[in-house]
């Protein structure tokens, strides 16, 4: 429990100090929300009443204050340029982005588990040899390229999936996963490669262990030995590589959101960026990082109930 | 928010000439009912019409709002809300009479007192109004009764009431509700707002109350796509009934398409090249005119706009009477620019110039790679930069902090609006540091002659001006363009006069 | 070496060569000559990798432009490795308060994803050349930082080192003598590593306007301006897709190599996300 609270602590002093450079972050961006709101139609006299209005004239600690205030009481403000409270939009994008996270995520361990098992089963021989390369391949392109060859195949020459937008699944959940499956497969592809890397590792290791020999020896078949029992202890390993991976997730789907035109928090958080949209920018960088803090939190204490070797404190 | 146009230019008017091939079924009697799903070019933002000043979402807006008056296809003010308008022989009272039939979206009757709050608020820039200079010689607005409204001027402003038509800056609003404009938009047009899905889409419901009659369409789902492939792919699927902005290299191969139409209009918008006439070099005329003869500007607009559009000198809206038919576009002669900046004292070599573009609209940046070659043929050390709609919004046009670049406008046909902002040592659009005392005076003249003809005369001169003096580089009128299925009808009436606007009212789908 | 160890290798110093030798022998008009008549033309003899929507040659684009793209990512790494070594040896050696403050302040950077990171830092500099390195040199920095401080504290638990202070060496001798020849070799494998995500992360950051900017040409500005042009010409896609991908899978391949003779106790390196 001591190990928790400590854990807690820190994550509490961390995102105290993501805040802070969040905050300051944003306000040496160049550039004026309010010359974005008016366009070229703005000038002097309306840029000051606007500024005045929008509250970008108090000093800095006074908004910092504000800020942090509110986002601990819920109330998140209100984006400069779109007029949208950001509480809900937070919400509502964060939930389309879970969806490609969490569908990326599937993909990405459905492949890379057989594959990392069938290379280190096969160690040294063509087998490896093959899944290695095809590992490699993928976390050799752009997660954006493949999207773009995704599109160029499934959705333009074959025509089998939508290539952009987003449906809500509450709407029509079959369209919601249609319209989420390219991003994520695209997503899913990078991750793929490098948790099937990280399964042929751990797997390689743990067969050479004396508890499989054993187990060879007692005649147990060999599928049982690689699945249930080698299997059953790479796979702690292999998920919590996984669940460190959210981050890099979330550092992709700007890029994957914006090309597929899926409206989720990576697109939300460059449009935020693009317009200088300062408490736009400010929740949604600062939600991003609070998730990957409180993932990777998370994982290390699924990981100590799976694995209880790991010591506490 | 890529591409996002800017510059909502009002109202507009006529002229539009449409190229595209129209369904000649014209005669048929629209059928009522059926939503359309329209895939739109951009990402819509503030809703509120009298501070937004994105076309982007001045396209979506002008469906929900009316304003006081408008104009015809020939540019001509006309009324709308205000049944009747006149001006008193000074020139300094404009009396409106108001329609009796006008119901906005929450149930209420246009009177009088909301034509009164509308104008105060699009005047007062602490309200964050765009278009606020537009009421600046006002001096007091009355209401004698429910339906009349009395417009006093402190001095002349000959083009007042064809501001009114342009914008948003003539938009009538009930009473006390501008603060949730932002975010639910009312107003008394054709459609009213339902609901936004930030990103995603907007959507309007036919207003049954709709004082001009109720729109044949039963709503419009506005779907923002902005990537122009994408939206191409889905016209071409069924899953949009329309498109606006067809990605300019794909228009012949949709137009020799059955199962579409295409309907392009000239001109969307006009483009010019600029000199920040602060830089040393460019204060010189010869320096200017050797840039500008290096342009082939013929050359240039089939590599960037892929042929569709007119190159022009003259950037008046081209049916409107203040339109100069005299100029036209100078020549590319290389060696008579190398002439001109060795005349200046500018060797080969010896003239750096930086050219800002934006991103935002990526035709521009193919021009400027495009210029880039021949300024180098012509012995100019020239780099681009490429920036941000944000940072050309805030280097450019506020800091003037610039050599070279471009830009575009939506064609404001109201000359006073495009010459007096564009041009004058004070106008609001003059990023430029143009600061030209003949021309000045022009323009000064201009505002104060209330005769029409005279006027446009001297708004001629103002472009041979500009022209002569090589003040910009004025390049071509860009089309626009819609694509639909060809069960969409009535889209002869979509595009409003001034070329940027799209209203749904006449729309109809043959389903 | 293995056969992945020789086409790793070859792949890298081919893309160097490239890199190098392209520049000296191909005059960059050749990269941005216009042929309005052959815009968007597919592979053909007069353009073997085809043209673009300017009708420019994507061979030599592609060629030009590897040096850009290499030129950054080289420079980016180099200017982790500068910032995260003396951070990284620092806070391992020394441990104690130093360590949790340096740490801490790694940590809350690690939360945000590398490339938001980059895009922030380019959308505040402004976007050029020398800006696109420092915004992936500053996000790759924790990273490396943390890797540096864990093969720092792993030395410095030593027992010669245990020795050399009891001799009465200075810190800054041991660490110099001692400490560093002793962690070379993972870091080595971490920046061959890390130099293959900062190629992709200068693709990013240039396909969403932030990066390179034109004249100037690199793979990720090439992709870019192939988005709107897709469908009808797939090649100007591929073709410097085809390069970053090259480069990437070359890099990884002699990292893995150099890792397994360098390195061997670590089975993965750690990945910037």
């Amino acid at each position: 429990m001591a190990y928790l609270g400590n854990r807690l602590l820190s994550l509490v002093l961390t995102l105290f100090l993501i805040s802070m450079v969040t905050f300051a972050v944003t306000h040496i961006l160049p550039g004026d929300v309010a010359m974005i709101i008016m366009g070229t139609q703005s000038n002097p006299e309306a840029l000051a009443g606007l500024r005045q209005s929008l509250g970008l004239n108090e000093p800095l600690l006074v908004q910092y204050g504000r800020w942090i205030g509110g986002m601990v009481t819920g109330d998140w403000g209100t984006s400069l340029v779109f007029r949208e409270p950001i509480g809900p939009l937070i919400a509502q994008k964060a939930a389309a982005s879970a969806l490609i996270v969490a569908m990326s995520m599937s993909i990405a361990l459905a492949a890379a588990i057989p594959l990392g098992v069938w290379a280190a089963v096969h160690r040294d021989r063509w087998q490896d040899g093959a899944a290695s390369t095809t590992a490699l391949l993928g976390v050799s392109l752009p997660d954006f390229f493949w999207g773009i060859m995704l599109i160029l195949l499934f959705a333009r020459v074959l025509g089998w999936l939508p290539s952009s937008g987003f449906v809500h699944p509450a709407d029509d959940f079959g369209g919601a996963i249609r319209h989420a499956f390219l991003p994520s497969l695209a997503l899913g592809l990078g991750l793929m490669a490098h948790l099937t890397r990280m399964t042929r590792a751990t797997m390689t290791g743990i067969l050479q262990q004396e508890f499989i020999r054993v187990a060879r020896a007692k005649g147990l078949s060999e599928r049982t030995v690689i699945w249930r029992y080698a299997l059953a202890n790479a796979i702690g390993p292999v998920v919590t590589v996984a669940g460190l991976q959210v981050g890099y997730l979330f550092g992709s789907i700007i890029v994957i959101e914006s090309l597929f035109n899926f409206t989720g928090m990576g697109w939300l958080t460059y449009q935020a960026l693009l317009n200088r949209d300062i408490p736009l920018i400010q929740a949604t960088v600062f939600t991003i990082a609070a998730v990957v803090m409180i993932v990777s939190l998370l994982v290390d204490l699924l990981y100590t109930v799976i694995d209880p070797r790991v010591r506490l404190g | 928010m890529k591409r996002r146009d800017f510059l909502a230019s009002t109202a507009m008017i006529g002229g539009t000439a449409l190229l595209g091939p129209l369904p000649l079924r014209a005669q048929d009697a629209p059928k009522s009912g059926g939503t359309l799903i329209w895939g739109h070019s951009e990402t819509t933002q503030n809703l509120d019409i009298h501070q937004t000043g994105t076309a982007s979402t001045g396209r979506v807006l002008q469906n929900i709002h009316e304003s006081i008056v408008t104009v015809d296809a020939d540019l001509n003010v006309i009324p709308n809300l205000a049944e009747s308008f006149e001006m008193s022989e000074d020139g300094l009272t404009y009396t409106f009479r108001l329609r009796r039939d006008v119901t906005f979206h929450d149930g209420s009757d246009m009177t009088a007192a909301d034509v009164k709050y509308s104008f105060e608020r699009a005047a007062d820039p602490a309200t964050g109004a765009t278009n606020f200079e537009v009421f600046n010689a006002v001096d007091t607005i009355e209401t004698p009764d429910d339906h009349t409204v009395i417009v006093r001027l402190s001095q002349v402003n000959a083009p007042f009431l064809a501001r009114l038509a342009e914008n948003g800056a003539g938009a009538v609003m009930p009473e006390g509700s501008g603060d949730i404009q932002g975010e639910t938009p009312i107003g008394a047009g054709p459609f009213r707002f339902v609901r936004r899905e930030f990103g995603n889409e907007v959507e309007l419901a036919r207003f049954d109350a709709y004082f001009d009659g109720p729109a044949h369409l039963e709503g419009v789902l506005a779907r923002e796509i902005t990537e122009p492939t994408v939206r191409l792919t889905g016209l071409r699927t069924g899953e949009l009934h329309m498109i606006n902005d067809i990605p300019l290299d794909r228009v012949a191969e949709i137009e020799g398409d059955a199962n579409l139409q295409v309907v392009s209009w000239f001109p969307l918008n006009w483009d010019f090249v600029n000199f920040n006439h602060d830089y040393e070099p460019f204060r010189d005329p010869r320096v200017r005119e050797a840039f500008d003869l290096m342009i082939d500007k013929e050359m240039l607009m089939q590599g960037a706009l892929w042929g569709q559009g007119e190159i022009t000198a003259a950037p008046s809206f081209p049916t409107h009477a203040s339109h100069n038919d005299d100029i036209s576009p100078r020549p590319q002669d290389l060696a008579r620019a190398q002439e001109l900046l060795q005349e200046a004292g500018y060797g080969p070599g010896e003239l750096k110039v930086v050219f800002k573009v934006t991103t935002n609209y990526p035709y521009h940046v193919d021009s400027a790679q495009i210029m880039l070659e021949w300024f180098r043929a012509a012995g100019v050390d020239m780099t681009i930069e490429q920036l941000t709609w944000s940072d050309w919004l805030s280097q450019v046009w506020v800091d003037k902090d610039f050599q070279m670049t471009m830009m575009n406008f939506f064609t404001l046909w109201e000359p006073d609006f495009l010459y007096y902002s564009m041009w004058h040592s004070t106008g609001g659009f003059n990023y430029r540091h143009i600061a030209d005392d003949a021309l000045d005076a022009l323009l000064e003249k201009a505002r104060v002659t209330t005769d029409r003809e005279e006027r446009m005369g001297i708004y001629k001169e103002v472009q041979a001006y500009v022209q002569d003096n090589t003040l910009d580089v004025i390049l071509w009128f860009r089309n626009g363009t819609i694509g639909a299925q060809q069960s969409v009808r009535g889209l002869d009436t979509i595009v409003h006069p001034n070329g940027s606007e799209l209203n749904f009212h006449k729309v109809w789908l043959d389903a | 070496m293995t056969t992945r160890g020789i086409v790793g290798g070859a792949l890298v110093a081919l893309m160097l060569a490239l890199a190098i030798l392209a520049p000296l022998l191909v005059p960059d008009t050749w990269a941005t000559e216009m042929d309005m008549l052959a815009r968007l033309s597919p592979p053909s003899l007069a353009h073997p990798l085809g043209t673009d929507q300017l009708g420019r040659d994507l061979m030599w684009r592609v060629m030009l432009g590897a040096r850009t793209s290499i030129l950054i990512a080289g420079a980016a790494v180099l200017m982790s490795l500068v910032i995260g070594l003396p951070l990284g040896v620092v806070s391992g050696y020394f441990g104690g308060w130093i360590d949790n403050v340096l740490m801490r302040i790694v940590d809350a950077t690690l939360a945000f994803p590398a490339l938001l990171l980059a895009l922030t830092i380019s959308a505040v500099l402004g976007p050029n050349l020398r800006n696109t390195i420092i915004a992936i040199g500053v996000a790759f920095t924790p990273y490396l930082a943390r890797i540096i401080r864990g093969e720092a504290l792993r030395v410095a638990r030593m027992p010669y080192i245990e020795g050399a202070r009891a001799a009465g060496t200075t810190d800054t001798m041991i660490i110099l003598r001692h400490v560093l020849p002793n962690i070379m070799a993972p870091i080595i494998v971490q920046a061959t590593i890390s130099l293959a995500f900062a190629i992709l992360a200068e693709a990013g950051l240039s396909f969403l306007g932030l990066g390179t900017q034109p004249p100037d040409s690199s793979w990720g500005l090439m992709i870019q301006a192939s988005r709107d042009y897709l469908d009808r010409a797939p090649w100007t896609a591929l073709v410097p897709g085809a390069a970053v991908a090259l480069t990437v899978l070359g890099l990884n391949m002699f990292g893995d190599v150099l890792r397994d003779v360098l390195d061997p106790r670590h089975a993965m390196p750690a990945k910037p996300a």
